[in-house]
């Protein structure tokens, strides 16, 4: 049959900005450059929006792929709105209805010593109510001020990203002094400082397994606000997956006159006496721009993406081999022939463990011949009934692996592992929670970070950013970022910028990084 | 609150900086790209890669088996493992006009570790683009551009009872081919009972050799052929395949997991005889059957368009084409038709791969198998494989230059 064409170009000649990636990063960029009426292009090498913040549909079943729960959203309305509903909602209209969360989470630790079978609610107050129930040796005031701590924290660190650099540190000095006072430590040090006893520890780190990092390194600021934001806002998933919140962010891109572009990979970044000029697709079209916002990490922005290769300086080699690059993710997901209550599966979200020592944890996941110690788990139907047809269940148990623990497996004993890792996570949980799970599995799927890169590309199949170490902390990288741009015109966003990994920062980076676009555009006059 | 004491604890945080500087100073300044994990990955699956056709064995009259080992200037290590069940995404191009089909890989991952090779086995008929002319140009040396392995029909251990009845119709049989082969070469666990329909005695595909398998593992493997259309020859067992049949052979259904692959019309017949099973969901699995030969025989589909042509606006990032599409055509076909390359993989409506956006118009997709994402069928992204014009449409598919369809001469 015939055809005609109209026009011949995919792309247009020039861009003011182009983004490339179309994870949270680039997609929060994107919005927000499409909002401030700028040409923008976003490039995104997979057929579908999202990153990691996707779904995938096996017979009758649609299945989140690494969301567990948002930060920052915080309800619709009243001081605890958080920044992402209100970037969403108030500042750019993008049609995504967000869904709370039950619980904050319910521990379950099977351990000799220590049983624990508790749900631990969202509200400071009724936090540290069952804490103290549960474990009566609690020094009750010890953990109000420790929760106070967080706040004070959480606070800063919101008015620290605020300033941009320019700090006040007058009102940092006075109105946030207990966090001058314990910026630059881990969790731990600062933690146990209040003397709480273990059992007390135990119901109070399970949030740090999502940082992947034990309480002695991960940087406590950061832990502070991670705490404090959850219980005190709640969590909340996006309704219909996040594979619909990130489709709602493209389809309104769209709307406000950005282009988006799937199943188009970026080869690379073209510069010139250090600036950036353009950008080159896979099948060689090159597309001019002075901005790029990258939601790739640097390692493979200065590894693979630079051009020429010989315009990358030693320096930023040497940045990125000094940093940690985060771990990744194993995930099982099961679609059961059972309703969530034939299956025991009260709750939305659990942590199971042996025990809660998170350094003992984090050395578990630094092999790979067993599951590592602790599992979370998400049953979707708790928070979302009708995300499956009636009488059937999600279920998700997601564990973490060190960055480079799965470079000696290889294809022929690949099936093997991971089924064998996925056989005993599911015989963990099945156990825990007195669940006959294996019986009712009608699909399953297991993500490891092999299948991590092969969707989304992310170098060594990460699924996080850099480690959040205290002398990698979203403080130092807010103070020391403008020292480290070695190409003009060139922004990171996404989990591996400087607000680190997670939905919310990931999200949130996007904006911040076209911000920073948008400062430097009105700087040069243009 | 005081950590370590008052000064102690305002010098930490800019001592956690130096920390940082001088990590950075000390750190190595040689680029870190070696990603082991990337290459596990090529070594299971590949976007796009090239064989080389080393054999062809005729199965039947009409089926034909093509040995395939990695083309010699494509630079791999070895062929992509695979589960026994999975399937090739074959793109060609056939005088401009470039088309994917799905086959079931018919030999054992097994054979890559021993041989190096995949093997297909094609039932060649004319399906309106690739005719029988063009798998007579299919000759040894020819280069084919494949994608793959992809495809949920495998046996899973955390899912499936080691107990599997198989049933299997014409060409179907060829991801059965795959796992007999692989329990006999593994040693697997797994015991497989297939009952696999022909028509003629004469079509029976793979008769010898899986006779010859099941021989050597009885207690495993047992494979039954019935024939629809037999002569009066036959001995064995006739009719289509039905619940009185699968009783029969497969013994007790309780407990065991089924495998289904065959041709749109057994799957039609199959399952009111499947329901009168009680087989629970969860134990059945079923392959795709890629794209329906006709359309209007789904009993939702709107008869009064049947004979509708319309026009679709094709946008590919700036670019527009205008092209005429018969309804009865799934989108995905109609712009094969008119030499726009899309790439795609199960052409079932299940993967997602060929996922584009319905600018306007109204379209009925078939509702056998829609994968499409609940976010998707929200936003109006829909999967043309599985999709028919009710009416003009305006839609953007995404490019996909990156693929060699390889042109047969």
């Amino acid at each position: 049959m015939s055809s005609t064409i109209h026009k011949s170009s995919s792309f247009d000649s020039s861009y003011d900005v182009v983004v490339i990636g179309a994870g949270l990063g680039g997609l929060g960029a994107a919005l927000n450059l499409a909002l401030s009426q700028k040409s923008v292009l976003l490039l995104e090498q997979h057929n579908l929006p999202g990153g990691f913040a996707s779904s995938f549909v096996r017979g009758r079943f649609e299945f989140e792929i690494s969301l567990h729960e948002m930060c920052a959203v915080g309800p619709p309305e009243g001081p605890l709105k958080g920044p992402i509903r209100y970037i969403l909602h108030d500042e750019s209209s993008v049609d995504v209805e967000f869904v709370p969360v039950p619980e904050a989470y319910h521990l379950i630790l099977t351990g000799k010593e220590h049983k624990v079978n508790v749900k631990l609610p969202f509200g400071v107050e009724n936090f540290i109510d069952t804490v103290c129930s549960a474990v009566p040796e609690t020094p009750r005031e010890s953990l109000v001020k420790y929760f106070d701590l967080c706040r004070e924290c959480s606070e800063a660190l919101t008015f620290v990203a605020r300033s941009k650099g320019n700090i006040d540190y007058k009102i940092l000095m006075a109105k946030y002094a207990s966090f001058l006072t314990t910026s630059g430590y881990s969790a731990a040090e600062v933690t146990n400082k209040f003397g709480f006893p273990k059992k007390t520890l135990d119901l109070l780190y399970p949030y740090s397994c999502y940082m992947g990092l034990p309480a002695s390194r991960l940087d406590f600021t950061i832990w502070a606000s991670l705490l404090h934001l959850y219980i005190t806002q709640g969590a909340y998933i996006p309704k219909g997956t996040s594979h619909q919140m990130c489709a709602a962010i493209d389809a309104r891109i769209r709307e406000l006159g950005g282009q988006t572009e799937y199943n188009n990979r970026v080869q690379s970044i073209l510069v010139e006496n250090n600036k950036v000029i353009g950008v080159e697709t896979d099948d060689g079209e090159k597309i001019k721009t002075n901005y790029v916002i990258t939601n790739c990490s640097p390692h493979l922005v200065y590894g693979k993406l630079i051009s020429p290769a010989n315009a990358v300086p030693e320096e930023a080699y040497k940045l990125n081999n000094s940093r940690r690059l985060g771990v990744s993710a194993f995930v099982v997901y099961m679609g059961l022939d059972a309703s969530p209550k034939d299956l025991n599966l009260e709750s939305y979200g659990y942590f199971i463990s042996p025990h809660m020592d998170t350094e003992k944890i984090n050395k578990s996941m630094l092999q790979c011949e067993n599951m590592p110690d602790l599992t979370a788990s998400i049953c979707l139907n708790n928070a979302i009934p009708n995300c499956s047809p009636p009488g059937t269940t999600i279920l998700s148990i997601t564990t973490a692996f060190g960055i480079d623990i799965w470079k000696n497996i290889t294809p022929e004993t690949y099936f093997a592992t991971k089924n064998k890792l996925a056989r005993q996570m599911i015989e963990q949980v099945s156990k825990a929670l007195d669940s006959p799970i294996s019986e009712h599995i009608e699909e399953i799927e297991v993500a490891t970070p092999q299948t991590f890169s092969r969707y989304t590309g992310s170098f060594k199949g990460g699924v996080y950013g850099y480690d959040l170490d205290p002398w990698d902390s979203l403080v130092i990288r807010s103070q020391v970022k403008n020292k480290e741009e070695f190409f003009k015109g060139l922004e990171f966003a996404g989990g591996f910028a400087a607000m680190g990994h997670g939905y919310n920062s990931s999200l949130l980076s996007g904006r911040q990084a076209a911000r920073s676009v948008l400062w430097k555009m009105k700087k040069e006059g243009g | 609150m005081e950590v370590y004491g008052r000064s102690k604890d305002m010098a930490q945080a800019s001592k956690m900086q130096r920390e940082r500087k001088k990590r950075w100073k000390n750190a190595s300044p040689v680029p870190d790209i070696e990603d082991p994990i990337k290459e596990l990955s090529m070594g299971l699956h590949l976007k796009n890669f090239q064989l080389i056709i080393t054999d062809i064995l005729d199965a039947t009259k009409t089926t034909k088996t093509y040995r395939l080992k990695l083309a010699p200037n494509f630079e791999l290590k070895r062929l992509p493992l695979f589960r026994a069940g999975q399937y090739l995404s074959v793109k060609v191009n056939v005088d401009g006009v470039k088309v994917t089909r799905p086959y079931s890989i018919s030999s054992a991952p097994s054979d890559i570790l021993e041989d190096g090779f995949y093997e297909l086995t094609i039932k060649i008929k004319d399906d309106g683009f690739l005719s029988t002319e063009f798998f007579e140009k299919w000759k040894t040396g020819n280069i084919v551009s494949v994608s793959g392995p992809h495809g949920n029909m495998y046996f899973d251990d955390l899912r499936d009872s080691n107990e599997i009845v198989g049933i299997a119709g014409g060409s179907g049989i060829t991801p059965f081919r795959s796992i007999i082969r692989e329990i006999v070469a593994q040693k697997l666990d797994l015991k497989l009972t297939v009952l696999y329909g022909s028509r003629h005695e004469d079509d029976i595909i793979f008769a010898e050799e899986l006779s010859n398998l099941a021989g050597k593992l009885p207690d495993k493997i047992k494979v039954v052929n019935i024939c629809s259309e037999p002569s009066e020859n036959w001995s064995g067992p006739s009719g289509f395949i039905n619940a009185e049949l699968i009783k029969k052979y497969a013994g007790p259904i309780e407990g065991k997991t089924f495998f289904i692959c065959g041709p749109q019309a057994m799957y039609e017949f199959l399952e009111k005889e499947i329901q009168n099973l009680n087989i629970p969901n969860r134990r059945i699995r079923r392959e795709l059957y890629g794209q329906p030969d006709n359309i209007t025989m789904n009993p939702k589909y709107p008869v009064e368009f049947k004979d509708k042509t319309f026009n679709i606006i094709v946008r590919i990032g700036n670019k527009i084409e205008t092209i005429k599409a018969s309804a009865t055509e799934s989108v995905l076909v109609s712009l094969e038709r008119a030499g726009i390359g899309v790439d795609s993989q199960c052409r079932s409506g299940e993967c997602g791969f060929c996922r584009s956006l319905l600018i306007s118009g109204d379209i009925f997709v078939n509702n056998e198998i829609d994968g499409r994402r609940a976010g998707d069928k929200k936003f109006g992204f829909f999967h043309p494989c599985s999709s028919y014009l009710l009416s003009d449409l305006e839609i953007k598919i995404p490019s996909f230059k990156f693929v060699k369809f390889s042109p047969i001469k």
